[in-house]
């Protein structure tokens, strides 16, 4: 065996290697490229299709497999394959190209998608279509920070999917998090695109006594009124930007001392259904 | 054109029996725009040898390219016969089918039609439409078999043959005419059967005999009929230049005359005599056969000259000796047998002028829609008189339909045509630019005069300015009205009403005073504006000619109209005129895209753009979605092609790019199915392990949510202060319905909870409240059975948006809020019901959760969430000031009297929100409470939502298909490759037409029209309407379990699953995770060597 021979050897091509230090060892398997994201993401689920050779490596290149008492002393278990499974699932990995081009791609669109749901065009108060915001990003040269957003687990479904509710909602992850992203793009498409973030619709009653100081306090952070009343308390209706509802929120919640109310309703102010142009 | 002939065709114009409006019908590639050609070519505008070639109608760069007609447009042509002078109003109308709306603009100006038939290829679907539309318009056909020569040339029958051939394709037509003749008649009879019946039945009367003679004998149908003796028949060749109509015609100017007058003058086209060739065989296609063989196949120069002489024409020797026999057939042709002469002379003999318009076609004109002709005001049925009248009187009122808008280009204009410069005029120009050119040098030299060169330049660039305005006045879009006048004169700079299509006559009537007219100031009217007409063209194809006034029975263009008439209008000076019908179109608008603009900061222009073209074209619609896509509606794909060519390059002057639209899905639960899907019973099959379930139950679950069997979920807030417990059920399908129809409803229903929530009320009108009793009892009576015991009364929400079709049940022990239904109670005592905190925030949760599901971030439908539990925990210094505020206020007793009651409710609801705010003023890492109850009761809805059967539902077309019985087989070929479902056929009465009724779902609706009219060659004809929401049967997220379905199926399940294809394909658009591995194989990638 040690002599090193065409024929004793077996050259492995296309090798992606995932890494993982355990117990003061380093251990590694051979994957093929492109694979190995997939097993993660539970879409492969042929562990043959992943692994090159179901054998765990001291150092790939050099072709040193792991001693099996290494592998009993730092895993608890000599089987191979579930050694590999714990490898792959936990090793880090070099992201090879397809694979760091379909995560960009995918942020890129996770991006544009955010966008589009939280904008209107201000003229005609109706929504952009995903492509075409795409297309503004393109034009603009945005480039997704991708290195943001290694960590996959980002709980998107919490913080990620809404912004409005984002600004109330508790952030995790804020700066994986592809909203903000978001947010920085709605500021750099302003430049070439008629666009703003949707409005939203606010309802606050406050009493008499504070109803007028607050009101100029306020006025800056209102877009449009819509609708105001004044009797024995103030109620107001009106749009504002949604960037702006903490700030409201507090101020009234500080200033009312609790006396006054503030009611969210509708998260965005757009045209609802179809029209006909003529 | 010469100015002889238009100063002809003026006078012409005001004498209306010489006047005759026809347009040229006909299947796609008959040879509409070459007979054209030839007509237009009499009248001297283009040469007769290029007729035929150059399509001079076909204006348009794409109709050149394309070699097919996409527009309608007229020519006025003069015509003089025996003496007698006539103005000829020819419009070219479009064979295609995408484009039968421009035909059905054209038929409405016309009073007559003349239908080219191919001989070849006889009666095609699209002769029968527009024989149909002709019908339908009352317009009187006449018949032209084109292209004999290919039956010559490319077909090589023989003149016998060809006269069979001939003879068939004329019973054709005939038999095409009489079935919408019988089907007319039919429906009178059946008309007059349901008046009889409704009379029988007050009569009652015992003996009825049913008469099965269905009234055709008794109604004469002769003169409908095409027929060579009755002289409605041209027999033509275009191409080649020749056509006759009348048999004994062409025989006079032939020497063979004496011979003719043998026989009896009225032999007719069939007559026969035993064992010989017929006679129209012997005498007039042999002649033609004769003439062919000479001429084109073997070319014999002696005989040619024989013939040449012998018809006494004379033909210039530079076409005898022309290499291309064609080009001398048609000039021997044309002068023997031209077919402008035997259309024309056809056309004044046989189509009715303007004046003899029939009183049926103007009691038809005139009523709208199911309105009969009787219920029209007085002064309106007056008016029909005028159109008999057709004068051109001052005193008659002027009545002018128009029919379309088209775009013309600001050059084309004739005020704004260059006109040849005068020797002066280029003499003068001359010295201009001489002196500029010096000076221009003597700047340049001096280097001095820098002051002046500047100043010099500063002219340059406001002339440069200047120019550039001009530029742009001139690429300005001008649309001229297509229209006809049917009474009165039009005269330049006359004042009119402008009435739209849904302009109410009798309305007018009662609000403007008695004889006023159009220059007195009026209130406005719904659908009637004023205006003065700018400019009168006459329409000369790709040419305007500038007139001052127009008399009756005349077709004419109408400039300045844009902003007063969107596609179609009437105009007249009386208010009394009734809007004239709409236009019937044969093709209904169904092949959508998605427009956007390259640049997305171009939208404007393209709204702009989107706006011209609907105004231009009469069939094509626009619209803007609530996704914000600009949706593009035509009649088909190449009706699309010229839509998008028309924005880029005239209307919008941007680039774009068209795409599918987006398809609508929505995401619902269902029962668990008892089958599986090779149609086993579940309940009996052991499940078979499957490896990597195990790992997906794991994944799907994270810290912190509870999943029981029964699909009850579990969760706590991220500080551990809430927790709820949701499950979702499915709704019945009944119910789902009824929630989508009653948006309205629910909507005030929401509101009138808003209102009371902060103690105000909203007064509903008695009808919507009886409105709201009844949805009421409909959703009990859907709702039955154990598990939905109460649920009515306890809905808590709808959703999405708070009136969408789901429902948030509040089952929760001892919480008892005010009902949705509150509204209905407001005279019953008010229960003391009360709103716990964060209560809001609940439903804003579930309104998050139904906006967006979790399977493609979908709406989701037909899912009903129920809230078990909702502990909450509050810290102790919110307890204390709860107690403080207990104390400060402290509760009423509950039998109190209605306004005390209220106030509790004031209060309580005042402390609840107080509440809140304190709750969120704490510091707290993960964010305010109730950020964190909406989010959390958000997730519970997804994971209540996933731990059921999920399933996508698709929006559905009903697709109306008119087929005719040959092409039945291949049209369900269709329907069934796009997963369309057939729910019932029947033959429509009278005719061999099958009407069936389909469903499709939209997301295979792309190219299904255009698909279904190439398979069927355009015999069949779909119309799609939005229906309703289907669940899609088939499981996302299935792989198999069972025993039989790893049988069947084996282990990896790969046949396509077409929900999960929807799915992937809207997450991918989404830019969601898609489940989908980035390369399929390991071992099949690219393999980079090493040098080793």
């Amino acid at each position: 065996m040690s002599i090193f021979t065409p024929t004793n050897q077996i050259r492995l091509t296309n090798v992606a290697v995932v890494r993982m230090k355990k117990g003061g060892k380093r251990f590694e398997i051979a994957c093929y490229k492109n694979k190995v994201m997939s097993w993660r993401s539970g879409a492969e689920k042929d562990l043959d299709e992943v692994l090159q050779t179901n054998t765990v490596f001291v150092n790939v290149s050099k072709g040193q497999v792991a001693k099996k008492d290494d592998l009993s002393s730092a895993f608890g278990t000599d089987d191979v394959t579930e050694v590999c499974k714990q490898i792959l699932a936990k090793g880090e990995l070099q992201v090879s190209d397809k694979e760091r081009q379909s995560q960009l791609e995918q942020m890129f669109r996770d991006i544009a998608t955010i966008v589009a749901e939280k904008c209107v065009n201000p003229e005609t108060k109706r929504p952009y279509t995903v492509i075409l915001i795409e297309r503004a990003m393109k034009d603009i040269h945005f480039s997704v920070k991708a290195n943001k957003s290694t960590k996959q687990q980002v709980s998107r479904a919490g913080s990620c999917e809404d912004l409005t509710v984002a600004d109330e909602v508790s952030v995790v992850n804020a700066s994986v998090c592809p909203s903000l992203q978001a947010l920085e793009v709605i500021k750099q498409l302003k430049q070439s695109i008629q666009i703003q973030r949707a409005h939203m619709r606010l309802r606050f009653v406050l009493p008499a006594k504070d109803g007028k100081r607050l009101k100029e306090k306020l006025r800056p952070l209102i877009k449009t009124v819509e609708n105001e009343e004044f009797d024995d308390q103030l109620e107001m209706v009106c749009l504002i930007d949604p960037g702006c509802f903490r700030d409201i929120d507090e101020l009234i919640r500080c200033e009312t001392k609790g006396k006054g109310t503030l009611e969210v309703l509708s998260l965005k102010d757009v045209e609802e259904g179809d029209e006909k142009l003529e | 054109m010469g100015l002889t002939i238009l100063e002809k065709i003026i006078a012409l114009q005001k004498k209306t029996s010489h006047i005759r409006n026809l347009c040229i019908l006909a299947h796609v590639d008959h040879g509409k725009t070459t007979l054209a050609d030839s007509l237009v070519a009499s009248n001297g505008i283009i040469s007769s040898r290029l007729a035929g070639k150059l399509r001079y109608l076909d204006s348009r760069e794409d109709e050149q390219i394309r070699g097919i007609t996409m527009k309608s447009s007229a020519i006025s042509l003069h015509y003089t016969t025996g003496g007698n002078e006539y103005l000829i109003n020819l419009i070219d109308s479009p064979g295609h089918v995408d484009f039968s709306s421009e035909v059905s603009t054209a038929v409405r100006l016309c009073d007559g039609a003349i239908v080219v038939v191919d001989a070849v290829e006889g009666v095609c679907p699209q002769t029968q439409v527009v024989l149909r539309q002709a019908w339908l318009e009352n317009i009187r056909p006449v018949l032209v078999i084109n292209k004999i020569d290919r039956l010559i040339v490319e077909l090589k029958l023989t003149s016998q043959e060809a006269f069979t051939h001939l003879q068939k394709i004329l019973e054709q037509v005939n038999a095409v005419t009489g079935s919408l003749f019988t089907s007319k008649v039919l429906e009178e009879r059946a008309e007059k059967d349901a008046e009889a019946q409704s009379s029988c039945t007050e009569n009652s009367s015992a003996d009825q005999v049913y008469d099965w003679s269905a009234g055709l004998e008794e109604t004469d149908d002769s003169d409908l009929y095409f027929s060579p003796d009755r002289g409605n028949v041209v027999f033509a060749s275009a191409i080649d230049g020749w056509g006759f109509r009348y048999i004994l015609r062409f025989f006079k100017q032939r020497a063979l005359s004496h011979f003719i007058k043998l026989i009896s003058p009225c032999f007719s086209l069939s007559s026969q005599s035993k064992g010989k060739k017929p006679l129209f065989v012997q005498l007039v296609l042999d002649n033609i056969w004769n003439m062919y063989d000479a001429v084109v196949t073997r070319r014999d120069k002696e005989k040619v000259e024989k013939m040449v002489t012998s018809l006494g024409l004379k033909v210039m020797s530079r076409d005898l000796r022309h290499s291309d026999p064609k080009v001398l057939l048609s000039a021997i042709c044309s002068q023997w047998l031209p077919v402008s002469r035997a259309v024309l002379s056809m056309v004044c003999e046989k189509l009715p002028c303007p004046a003899e318009i029939s009183a049926e076609r103007v009691e038809k004109l005139m009523s709208v829609g199911a309105r009969r002709f009787d219920s029209l005001p007085e002064k309106t049925q007056e008016l029909k008189k005028a159109f008999l009248d057709c004068s051109a009187d001052e005193t008659a009122p002027v009545i002018v339909f128009v029919s379309k808008m088209f775009a013309v280009d600001s050059k084309a204009l004739p005020q704004n045509k260059q006109r040849p410069l005068t020797q002066e005029e280029i003499a003068q120009r001359r010295e201009l630019a001489r002196q500029r050119h010096a000076e221009r040098q003597a700047a340049n030299q001096s280097y001095i005069y820098t002051l002046f060169c500047s100043a010099d330049a500063l002219c340059a660039q406001t002339e440069a300015l200047s120019v550039k305005a001009a530029v742009e006045e001139e690429n300005k879009e001008h649309f001229v009205a297509f229209a006809r006048v049917y009474s009165g004169v039009v005269r330049k700079g006359q004042k009119v009403f402008v009435l739209g299509p849904k302009y109410d006559p009798s309305l007018a009537l009662r609000a403007l005073p008695e004889g006023c007219s159009v220059a007195d100031v009026l209130p406005s009217i719904p659908h009637m504006t004023c205006c003065t007409v700018d400019s009168l063209y006459l329409l000369m194809g790709r040419e305007l000619e500038e007139l001052d006034e127009v008399p009756s029975g005349n077709v004419l263009g109408i400039g300045g109209m844009e902003e007063f008439i969107l596609k179609s209008a009437t105009i007249s000076t009386s208010p009394a005129c009734p809007p004239f019908t709409p236009l019937n179109f044969e093709a209904t608008p169904i092949v959508r895209v998605a427009v956007e603009p390259k640049h997305p900061s171009e939208m404007p222009k393209l709204v702009r753009g989107m706006r011209l073209l609907n105004q231009a074209d009469p069939c094509a619609e626009v619209l803007i979605q609530e996704t914000g896509e600009h949706v593009l509606v035509t009649a088909g794909e190449v009706h699309l092609q010229r839509c998008l060519d028309d924005l880029r390059e005239r209307f919008a002057k941007i680039e774009i790019s068209a795409s599918e639209p987006i398809i609508p899905f929505r995401e619902t639960v269902i029962r668990p199915p008892k089958m599986d899907m090779v149609n086993e019973d579940l309940g009996k099959q052991q499940k078979v392990a499957v490896i990597h379930q195990v790992k997906e139950e794991q994944m799907k679950n994270p810290e912190g949510v509870q999943v029981d069997s029964t699909g009850l979920v579990t969760l706590t807030t991220p500080n551990k202060m809430a927790t709820v417990r949701v499950r979702a059920i499915p709704l019945p399908e009944e119910v789902t319905r009824l929630l989508e129809d009653n948006v309205e409803l629910i909507r005030t229903m929401e509101q009138f909870s808003l209102f009371a929530w902060e103690d105000k009320t909203l007064d509903i009108n008695q009808k919507i409240l009886e409105n709201i009793q009844d949805f009421k009892v409909k959703l009990e009576s859907n709702l039955q059975g154990h598990k939905w015991r109460g649920a009515v009364e306890h809905i808590w929400a709808f959703g999405p948006r708070r009136c969408g079709p789901n429902i948030l049940l509040n089952n929760i022990e001892g919480y008892r809020r005010p009902s949705v239904w509150q509204c209905l109670e407001r005279e019953k005592e008010t229960e003391r019901a009360e709103i716990r905190d964060f209560d809001n925030s609940i439903v804003s949760g579930f309104q998050l959760a139904t906006l967006s599901g979790p399977m493609c971030e979908e709406p989701l439908m037909g899912v009903c969430f129920s809230v078990e539990t909702w502990h909450m925990k509050i810290s102790a210094p919110l307890a204390q000031q709860d107690s403080v505020d207990e104390d400060s206020q402290p509760a009423e007793p509950s039998n109190d009297d209605q306004s005390e009651s209220s106030d509790v409710h004031e209060t309580s609801s005042n402390r609840s929100r107080s509440r809140v705010e304190a709750a969120g003023g704490s510091v707290d890492c993960y964010g305010p409470f109730s950020g964190q109850l909406i989010a959390a009761m958000k997730e519970a809805c997804r994971f209540a939502f996933q731990a059921k059967p999920q399933r996508l539902m698709a929006a559905m077309y009903t697709c109306e298909i008119m087929a005719t019985a040959e092409v039945l087989g291949r049209m369900y070929a269709v329907l069934s490759k796009r997963e369309g479902r057939v729910l019932q056929e029947e033959m429509k009465e009278g005719t061999d037409m099958f009407i069936i009724k389909a469903v499709l779902p939209v997301a295979e609706s792309f190219g299904f029209a255009d698909e279904i009219r190439k398979r069927t060659s355009g015999l069949a004809s779909p119309q799609l309407v939005f229906s309703h929401w289907e669940v899609i049967s088939s499981d996302p997220f299935w792989v198999p379990t069972t025993e039989e379905e790893y049988l069947h199926f084996g282990e990896k399940a790969d046949s396509t699953n077409q929900t999960l294809k929807y799915m992937n394909a809207v997450r991918r658009r989404k830019g969601l995770y898609v489940e989908e591995k980035i390369v399929e194989h390991a071992e099949k990638q690219r393999t980079l060597s090493k040098n080793k």
